[in-house]
């Protein structure tokens, strides 16, 4: 197993109340917990090539209505970094989710997942709905709808003998180049003008990611099979809120809108708007969060 | 005008490369608490752009005309850069109308200009190169304005992730010209001496704001404005010439402490 090294962190808007680990088959995941109030909003971990910082901007805010519990996905952060592809499946970060809410004593939570966040979520949703009461889905990854078509260019996982553009997202590439894979990369989720610092931020936190582990968690998700996610969506009975920038230049907005169809949940069109728009746009997107939160309370009162 | 009830915050004009859209991020704070009232300096924004008549001293009469024509009888006077001249003109000739006055990053004759600057006393004549200060000629301001504007702008704002202020300001410079920025550097403008006699008639309270990482005017001249006033310095640790925009929080609750500590 390898560790990584932790870059001296930031100062912080908040500090959690509380924080440890959960453990599942021997894989440590580290957990944050910040305010008392109700209900919980469990904002999960995205692909690993970030860590939960990347919800620095809802945290404080959503904490002084809110329980706000996140934790890091395996692979990057605090947690563990297992060797292999088949610990990094959607499944996995799944459960890990549910060991999270099991040592902290959450019962039930909102859960909100960024980019692939949503497989996860949607998993969570359509398996466990006495402990999920709504999800929100930011910008999803899901195989709902074909991908950008300039990504769809270059392989992945043979060599290359470019390296320009999406040549970039390559194994090979990564091994060697992952800081330029990773400002490449991050400068896509971030189209919107001025956005130097989130991709800073996101670099940084992309290398707290060995590249071995980075095209371990890569190959597991690109295992995520269409006609299965197809079945959970299909089981999703909670409200769902489902927010995509018409500008994603990482997942089409075709694929928010898809899941947003498939799960019967609400879509709102982010206008101008990156796959990072929990970063960039943090005002809006906590205003919808808080907003879904709340109508899910009045929910219950007008459904007994 | 911003606002209602008392203090008035009046924020002046600095140089006419910008207009008063560069206090964005202190209006709407202010607002709240208190009133706002501001102009664009003659040479940009909304107002006029004569030929000449850019000396401090028409600033300053400028600042009185918008407080006769808004009925603001006094005002707590807050300056950026260049703005500072016309500050110190108003805070020592018109005490009964000044309650206090700040100065961020005040470019003021006092202290030493910075040691890469010292190209722009010759302003006025034809260089041989036109690198990184010597940008700062009237030649190259006629040849290339956008040019000059993206380097000058790029030393105001010497805090990484300024891109944002960085476009706005040359967006609002380009809403005057470099024949009007010309006029503007004929003006008259207060020397050591005229700033040191003047300071010491300044009875009001004063606070002085200065960046370590000023490229503009550097620390040293706020410094030194601080200590000829008898006014309260602060030092931002890494800031630039533009602490306002780029830390606006940190300024704020600054000016605001200040404001609320006035007799």
């Amino acid at each position: 197993m390898i560790v990584a090294e932790t870059a001296p962190e930031q100062s912080r808007a908040r500090y959690p109340d509380a924080d440890g680990f959960a453990e599942r088959d021997g894989v440590r995941v580290f957990w944050e917990l910040y305010g008392d109030g109700d209900p919980t909003v469990f904002l999960l971990p995205t692909w690993s090539i970030v860590h939960s910082r990347h919800w620095k901007a809802q945290i404080p805010y959503l904490a002084r209505h809110f329980r706000v519990l996140t934790f890091d996905g395996r692979g990057n952060g605090k947690s563990d970094r297992p060797s292999g592809t088949s610990v990094y499946l959607e499944t996995e970060f799944a459960a890990d989710s549910l060991a999270v809410m099991e040592a902290t004593g959450t019962e039930r939570a909102v859960v909100a997942g960024l980019s692939c966040g949503a497989l996860w979520g949607t998993l969570l949703a359509a398996d466990h709905p006495e402990r999920v009461l709504g999800a929100v889905f930011i910008g999803p990854a899901v195989p709902l709808a074909p991908p950008h078509p300039e990504r769809s260019v270059y392989s992945a996982y043979e060599h290359l003998d470019t390296d320009q553009g999406w040549a970039k997202y390559n194994h090979y590439y990564w091994l060697e180049h992952q800081r330029e894979f990773l400002e490449f990369f991050f400068g896509r989720c971030f189209t919107e003008p001025h956005s130097t610092k989130h991709i800073e931020d996101c670099v940084e936190w992309g290398l707290e990611i060995d590249p071995e582990t980075l095209i371990a968690t890569h190959s597991a998700l690109a295992l995520c099979g269409l006609e299965s996610f197809r079945d959970a969506c299909a089981r999703v009975r909670c409200p769902v809120l489902v927010l995509h920038g018409d500008e994603d230049a990482i997942r089409p907005h075709a694929q928010g809108a898809a899941l947003a169809n498939v799960t019967g949940g609400e879509l709102v069109t982010l206008e101008g708007c990156g796959h990072f728009p929990q970063a960039r746009h943090p005002v809006k997107v906590n205003l919808l969060i808080r907003d879904f939160v709340e109508s899910l309370e009045r929910r219950t009162v007008w459904q007994p | 005008m911003y606002g209602e009830g008392r203090p008035t915050l009046l924020l002046l004009p600095t140089w006419s490369i910008i207009h008063s859209r560069h206090w964005k991020m202190q209006i709407p704070y202010f607002a709240r608490h208190g009133q706002v009232l501001l102009f664009d300096g003659r040479g940009n924004g909304r107002s006029d752009r004569p030929e000449n008549g850019y000396d401090e001293r028409e600033f300053a009469a400028d600042a009185l005309a918008v407080m006769d024509a808004t009925g603001t009888e006094r005002a707590v006077l807050v300056s950026l850069s260049m703005g500072a001249q016309r500050a110190l003109l108003l805070a020592a000739e018109e005490p009964e109308r000044v309650d206090g006055a700040v100065f961020i990053c005040p470019s003021v004759a006092l202290g030493k200009p910075l040691a890469a600057r010292t190209i722009i006393a010759r302003w006025d004549e034809e260089l041989e190169s036109d690198e990184g200060w010597a940008k700062y000629n009237r030649h190259y301001w006629l040849r290339d304005y956008r040019g000059f504007l993206e380097y000058f702008f790029s030393q105001m704002f010497t805090e990484p992730h300024s891109t944002k202020p960085i476009e706005d300001c040359i967006g609002w410079a380009l809403e005057t010209t470099p024949e009007t920025l010309i006029a503007t550097q004929h003006a008259e403008t207060l020397d050591a001496d005229a700033t040191l006699a003047l300071s010491d008639r300044v009875r009001c309270p004063v606070l002085v704001i200065v960046g370590t990482e000023d490229s503009i005017t550097g620390p040293g001249r706020g410094i030194a404005l601080a200590e000829a006033t008898g006014g309260e310095l602060v030092v931002l640790e890494g800031s630039g010439h533009g602490p306002h925009v780029r830390d606006p929080v940190r300024v704020n609750l600054l000016l605001r402490e200040f404001v609320e500590s006035l007799p």
